[in-house]
Formats: C-alpha cells, sequence, structure tokens
C-alpha cells in the first residue's frame, strides 16, 4: 500500500511541476507583449478612432434577471461609453421583480411593434420597448430560458455587426468599447472576438463609469480573488491569445462578430459556461473552415466587477464556472488532443484538460498526502515535505510572480503598500484559499451531473455611485 | 531530487522574488516622486502657459519651461491638454513653434531607442502638435520600412497629418494596405492635397485606395467627386459599387435616378439595401411601388430598409399604415407595422 501513495505522490509531483513550467512558459509569453505595451499612451491610441465615423457600430447586450437593484445604474453607465454608434439592448429574462418596470419607469419606455428576426430559437418574446428619451435603449421582455436564451434573443434584436455582452453587474470604463473594439477595426474584420480584461471593484472607487481611487478591499477573500484574476488573465489569457487559442472570453464583457455566432448557433442553452462553450464553438468552426480569423484579448483593464465577499456565494460561482468548464469540455471532447483542430486540440484543449479542469483533483491528492505523510506515516516525512513545498510553489510562488508581472507592466494598484499587501497575500494563497478552491473545484464537476440550470445568485452591494 | 534539492530552489525562488519585489518596490517610489514632481511643475506653469497662448508677449511661461527638471513631459502634458480642448488648436502657430523648439531635440532621440511605446507615443505627439521640422527625418524612417506594422502605419498617419504627399507612394511598396490607412491618409492631408490624391486615386487601378477615396468624399461631403462616384456604380468590383452607394446614400445627392433602378433587382442583398435607403432619402417617388416589393424581400435588412424609407415620404405613415393591413407578404406587414411606431438609430 505505502508504494502505491508513494507512486502516488510522486506522480502529483511530476503533475505540479509540469503545471507550474506551463504556467511560467505562458508567463514567458505574456510578458513580451504587455511590458512592450506598458508606456503605451491610452488616450493617444483610442483617439483616433473615437470620433471616426469607420468604427462599426456595437450593439450592447445586457441579460438580466431579478436585477431591478442594478439594472439602471448599470445602463446609464453604458450610456456615458464614449463610442460613436451603440445601441443597447436590455433582455428582461422572466425577472420575478421590478427588473422591466425600473426601466420603463426610468427612461420612458414604451412598447414597439418590432419584426425580430428568429435567426436563433428562443424563449416566447412577450413585449418589446424602446424608449422615448434615448431611442437606442431597447428592451427585451421574454419568457425565462436562461442566460444563453436572453443573450440569443438580444442578438437576434440587435441591428449592428458587433455586439458586446456584459453582465448586468459590471461596470464598463469610458472607453472600454473603443479600446475593446480597436483590435477589430484595424485587423479590418480578420479578429471577430475580442475579451477585455476584468478587474475587481471592491475597494476601489467608481463614479459615472470612471475609476476614481483604486484601492484595495480589507477584505482577504476579495483580496485572493484580485490576485487569482491577475494569474488568470495577466499570465493565462494573455498567452493563450498571442498563440491564438484562447478558449474563454469573460462572460463579463467580450465583444463578437454577430454573424459568425449565428453561424455558430448562438449561446448553448444547455450549459452554465455558455461563455467559453461560445468561444470554443467558434474556434471549433474556425479550425474546421481554415479560417484565419482570430480570437483576441487586451490586458488593459476595461471593465470593473464586484467580487464576491461571502465564502457562500463564492462557493457557488466556483462550482458554477467548473461545472461550465467540464461541460464545454465535453461537448467539445472530440477536439482534445485531434490534430485537426490545429494547436487549439493539441495545446489549449488539453491544458484546460489537465490544468483548468484536473489540476483540482490532484490538488486534493496533493494535500491528502501531505497530511497523511505528515500525520499518518503514509508516506515517507522528506517525500510529503517535497510535496509540500512543490505545492507551494504551485500554489503560491505563481500567484506572486503574477502580482509581480501586474506591477512590472500595468502597475493599475498605486500605493507600495498596495503591492506589498498583495504579494505577501498571494504567499499565503496555498496554506487556506487554495484548499476552498480545490474542494469547490471538484463539486463543480460533480454539479456537471446534476442538470439543474440557474441564472447563479450574487447579493449586490452595488459598485458604481 | 530530494528535499533538501527542493529546499534550496524554494529559497532561490523566494530570494529571486523578494529581490524583484524590492526592485519593484523603488522602482515605483521613483516614479512616484517623479509622478509627484511633475505634477508640481505642471501646476506651477498652467497659469504662466495659459496666458502665454492667449497672447504671446506675455513670455513669463518661455522662461519658466527652461528652468524645470522635467520639460519634456510637462510641455507634452501642458500641450497635450491644449490641443485635446481647443478647437484647431493643433494648427495653432504656438504649439508648433513651442514643440519644435523644444521637443524636436529629445523626440529625435526617442525615435532612434529601443522602447517601442514610447516611440508610437512620439509619433502620435509629434502629429498633435504638427512638428513639420520632423517631416525629412520621418519620411527617411518610412522609406527604409520593411513591413507595415503598427509602428510604420503610424508614421504614414504622422506624414500624412504633416501634409507629406510622399506618403501615398510609400504606401505602393506595400502589399494589402488596409482601406482604413488609406482613409486615415487621406483624412490627414490638408484639402487641396487630398482632393488631389483622391482624384488619382478614382483614376488608378489599386482597389483598396479606391474604396477609400470613396468612402473619404462620402463623409467629406466633396459634391464635386459626385460624376466619379456614379461612375463607379459601374464597376465590376462588387464592394467598389456597394462603396458607391454607400457614398450617395451619405451625399444625399444623384445626377440621374435611372441610374438606381438596376440595384433593386440586385443579387447582392447590400445593394438592394442601399438602393432603398438611396430612394428613401432622396424621396424618389417613382419607386415607391418598387419599395413595397422590396418590403416583401427575403432578407430582413432590405425589408427594413424598405420600409424605413417611407419614412421619409411626407406621406410615408399612410402607406406604411396601408401596407401593414395588405401587404401579401407576413413579414412585409410586420416590418410595415414596426416603422409606424418605431425610431432608428444609435446613439451617435
Amino acid at each position: 500500500m505505502q508504494t502505491f501513495f508513494l507512486v502516488f505522490s510522486y506522480i502529483i509531483i511530476a503533475y505540479m511541476l509540469f503545471s507550474s513550467l506551463s504556467y511560467i512558459l505562458l508567463f514567458m509569453i505574456a510578458f513580451r507583449k504587455v511590458y512592450r505595451e506598458s508606456d503605451l499612451d491610452p488616450r493617444e491610441t483610442t483617439e483616433d478612432i473615437a470620433g471616426n465615423e469607420r468604427t462599426f457600430p456595437v450593439s450592447i447586450l445586457v441579460p438580466a434577471y431579478n436585477e431591478e437593484v442594478g439594472v439602471v445604474s448599470t445602463v446609464r453607465s453604458l450610456l456615458a461609453l464614449e463610442y460613436p454608434e451603440k445601441e443597447i439592448i436590455v433582455i428582461d429574462d422572466g425577472s420575478k421583480d421590478q427588473t422591466s418596470a425600473r426601466m420603463i419607469e426610468e427612461f420612458q419606455m414604451t412598447e414597439v411593434a418590432f419584426a425580430v428576426r428568429a435567426y436563433l430559437e428562443t424563449a416566447e418574446i412577450k413585449t418589446i420597448y424602446q424608449s422615448s428619451i434615448f431611442p437606442y435603449i431597447r428592451l427585451i421582455k421574454k419568457a425565462n430560458g436562461g442566460k444563453a436564451d436572453a443573450l440569443n434573443a438580444g442578438i437576434n434584436l440587435a441591428s449592428y455587426p458587433y455586439f458586446c455582452a456584459i453582465d448586468g453587474d459590471s461596470i464598463l470604463e469610458n472607453d472600454a468599447l473603443l479600446k475593446t473594439m480597436k483590435p477589430i477595426i484595424e485587423s479590418d474584420g480578420q479578429i471577430i472576438v475580442t475579451g477585455g480584461s476584468v478587474r475587481i471593484a471592491n475597494g476601489s472607487t467608481i463614479s459615472r463609469s470612471k475609476v476614481e481611487t483604486i484601492n484595495l478591499p480589507s477584505h482577504p477573500v476579495v483580496l485572493m480573488q484580485i490576485i487569482e484574476y491577475f494569474r488568470a488573465f495577466l499570465i493565462g489569457r494573455l498567452a493563450l491569445s498571442r498563440l491564438n487559442i484562447l478558449l474563454i472570453v469573460s462572460g463579463a464583457f467580450g465583444v463578437f462578430h454577430k454573424e459568425r455566432v449565428i453561424r455558430a448557433g448562438g449561446y448553448n442553452k444547455k450549459t452554465v459556461g455558455e461563455d467559453m462553450e461560445l468561444v470554443v464553438r467558434l474556434h471549433r468552426l474556425l479550425r474546421e473552415e481554415k479560417s484565419k480569423q482570430r480570437i483576441e484579448y487586451i490586458p488593459d483593464p476595461v471593465c470593473w466587477t464586484e467580487a464576491p465577499e461571502s465564502l457562500e456565494v463564492l462557493r457557488s460561482q466556483r462550482v458554477r464556472w467548473q461545472r461550465g468548464l467540464w461541460e464545454t469540455l465535453w461537448t467539445h471532447k472530440k477536439m482534445i488532443f485531434n490534430p485537426a483542430y490545429g494547436s487549439v486540440g493539441l495545446l489549449s484543449m488539453p491544458y484546460f484538460l489537465l490544468v483548468e479542469l484536473l489540476g483540482a483533483v490532484f490538488e486534493l491528492g496533493g494535500y491528502f498526502m501531505i497530511f497523511g505523510g505528515f500525520f499518518f506515516s503514509l508516506i515517507d516525512p522528506k517525500t510529503a515535505g517535497v510535496l509540500f513545498l512543490v505545492t507551494i510553489f504551485y500554489g503560491s510562488f505563481i500567484s506572486a510572480l503574477a502580482v509581480l508581472l501586474e506591477e512590472m507592466t500595468l502597475h493599475k494598484y498605486p500605493k507600495i503598500s498596495h503591492l506589498v499587501r498583495l504579494y505577501f497575500w498571494a504567499l499565503t494563497e496555498t496554506f487556506w484559499y487554495r484548499p476552498f478552491m480545490v474542494v469547490w473545484r471538484i463539486q463543480g464537476i460533480f454539479a456537471a451531473f446534476r442538470k439543474k440550470h440557474n441564472w447563479g445568485d450574487m447579493k449586490r452591494k452595488g459598485i458604481s455611485t | 531530487m530530494t528535499l533538501s534539492f527542493f529546499l534550496v530552489l524554494t529559497a532561490i525562488l523566494l530570494l529571486f522574488q523578494m529581490g524583484l519585489l524590492l526592485y519593484l518596490i523603488v522602482r515605483k517610489k521613483r516614479r512616484q516622486r517623479l509622478e509627484e514632481e511633475t505634477e508640481n511643475e505642471y501646476a506651477h506653469l498652467t497659469e504662466p502657459f495659459a496666458s502665454y497662448m492667449t497672447d504671446s508677449s506675455d513670455v513669463r511661461f518661455l522662461y519658466a519651461v527652461k528652468s524645470i527638471d522635467h520639460q519634456q513631459i510637462v510641455l507634452e502634458r501642458l500641450l497635450n491638454g491644449y490641443v485635446a480642448f481647443t478647437k484647431g488648436a493643433n494648427a495653432s502657430p504656438l504649439v508648433k513653434q513651442l514643440s519644435e523648439e523644444f521637443l524636436t531635440d529629445p523626440y529625435t532621440r526617442i525615435l532612434g531607442q529601443r522602447n517601442w511605446a514610447r516611440r508610437i507615443n512620439t509619433l502620435h505627439y509629434i502629429e498633435d502638435f504638427h512638428m513639420r521640422s520632423l517631416a525629412p527625418a520621418l519620411l527617411e524612417r518610412l522609406k527604409n520600412a520593411g513591413t507595415l506594422d503598427v509602428e510604420t502605419q503610424q508614421l504614414v498617419r504622422t506624414l500624412a497629418s504633416l501634409n507629406e504627399t510622399a506618403v501615398v507612394d510609400e504606401l505602393k511598396r506595400f502589399l494589402n494596405v488596409p482601406v482604413r490607412l488609406f482613409i486615415d491618409v487621406f483624412n490627414r492631408l490638408d484639402k487641396a492635397n487630398a482632393n488631389e490624391q483622391i482624384k488619382t486615386a478614382l483614376e488608378g487601378s489599386d482597389e483598396a485606395a479606391k474604396h477609400a477615396a470613396l468612402a473619404y468624399i462620402a463623409h467629406s461631403g466633396a459634391l464635386s467627386f459626385l460624376p466619379d462616384v456614379e461612375r463607379e456604380l459601374a464597376s465590376s468590383h462588387t464592394e467598389i459599387r456597394i462603396q458607391a452607394l454607400k457614398t450617395i446614400y451619405r451625399l444625399e445627392y444623384m445626377s440621374d435616378p435611372d441610374l438606381l433602378a438596376p440595384f433593386f433587382d440586385s443579387s447582392f442583398w447590400t445593394e438592394r439595401m442601399f438602393a432603398a435607403r438611396i430612394a428613401g432619402i432622396m424621396q424618389f417617388s417613382r419607386y415607391k411601388q418598387t419599395l413595397s416589393t422590396l418590403l416583401g424581400d427575403s432578407v430582413w435588412w432590405v425589408r427594413y430598409s424598405a420600409a424605413e424609407a417611407y419614412t421619409h415620404f411626407s406621406d410615408g405613415d399612410v402607406i406604411l399604415a396601408h401596407l401593414s393591413e395588405n401587404h401579401p407578404d407576413r413579414y412585409g406587414r410586420d416590418m410595415a407595422a414596426q416603422w409606424q411606431t418605431f425610431r432608428p438609430g444609435g446613439a451617435r
């Protein structure tokens, strides 16, 4: 039995070393681009397209379910976006609260007989409203069908060639759309999807869609999420985007070429990870069509979101994410290790399977063997010690590296104390935060087998004044 | 691999990270100090600068700017602020004079440095401040450029803003020049040079340049080119024909409505859509019946544009009310009903 545990420990050590090295490799790929662009004057780079008639008009889709508290402020923040031509479509997915009533009242909306195209099948559309103050704000009131269904209804109503999907609780910076559309405009349509960086707003002061003061929250759980976002966005997504194998564009903020998405069949209603599933499906179609079009991510923080402060809400969010990841990988299992899908099939999909999905299983095994080794002699203490150090390396060191990368490149947190606090909290990750994540991520895998869908539950405080 | 190996490895990595952290703390501190000093100097110079820009005989600013430590950064900020918020400021002789006097040397130096972001920023600033003194050096740089990358494209835009028409010839060296780059060039040249380049582009065979010329005519409203635009309606290239239709739609004028007739039956829905839009915006009554046919088109956008076109006619609401009840096509009836209450347009 001891031999089994020993071999098991070696497998975990090898796995963690391999995963850590893959992170470092991604770090190196990401570093060059972010570092090169870190001194660019942001105003100058978007100035040229800000008042330009050649920007593509964009439909902004805001799916909402029981968002009576935040929906009006979200739409108000969208009104402030600097962009030559846009329309805002709020989709009330059968809310049980006053979401529609608040919109109708605030923006003086009246019912219109809109001839909606049925590109994508959705639950019944009950009524379409148009604002009499801002005619480009529309509201779709529909039967409940889930977030993916709401987005599909928004796509059907959208008039413009690109749509931007944002979460009802996110706040976009004033120039977010300009920054995100810039690669699409400059590539003459060769880039079909762009995702922007999402940052955690807790602790910072955001007023009228503008980040007034960037600060750190006091809650350690939120601090750790900030570090996690650095790790995910600055290291992972940027490097994968450079290789054109990015599989995730955050549901909180992404711009898509509408016709491409319609051709791909729209958002998948059968998964809770509809944002990732759509991007994987688009990759799949691009590879099958041998298209040179790309999916790109921009590192500049453009979207601010409220992170959960309670462990219960965080647990529910992570279970959903992991479940979405599993469902996406399962739906597109044909692509994994399949050379027909190029680097997406050979690199990206295996990476998400082995590192992002199964990582939790290996980590749980690692924690089990460390305790088993130190307290129950399952393995000799030296091997347990090695495992312990590798776990720290895999968890804390890589996260601390992400904090340093942020400071080397974007350095958005203004105070020295911010940097020091983030760095030292990152070093504690392995000892308390990561074990929670590991357990929840494994629960997420199990949850994938129970097919219950919902919109997710987040207790909002609001992030903008 | 033993425990001691991993212990040593962990210690080395930790030390490395701590060293890096220390370096970043020192760097942050320095940046903060620089920012503080720059802010102070900026605040100190704002009033004399504003005074100098309104009355150049008040030379306090010229003495003050020579005595500060962060001359380049402060002057860049002052000029950028002035250019961004004052109408026509980038053509201001004072902006040009100040930038050429104080920024020519630092910018020449930066353009030779390895820092890519700073080079790009500098090209933008040269454009904003209209620094003609750097045009020869920039043109030389463009001539030596081997690829049309982001930096070269910005170089082209900057030179065009300095009214260097040679960039159009230089662009011929590159394959697949984007249409938007040609448009950027035409937009930046002064009117006389732009018109000359537009004429050359319309007479030439470069499809991207021709496409860009038509787009430029659309948003500049240069009606003098109308005969050229109308000639392109017969182009064998679909994209050029569509752009010509777009341009006519934007110009809201065409010499002969008959030129539009073939497009109502085009096999390309974009052409049918623009034909409907043009018929509407120019209120060509003769096409009212044709619009009714397009209201039953298989493509949603054509139906949408046909119904929208009726809203431009004085009796449009009556026609739409009638069609919403009596059009033979169900989708056509729905679309006509929509346009009785719907108000189009996005936020601009």
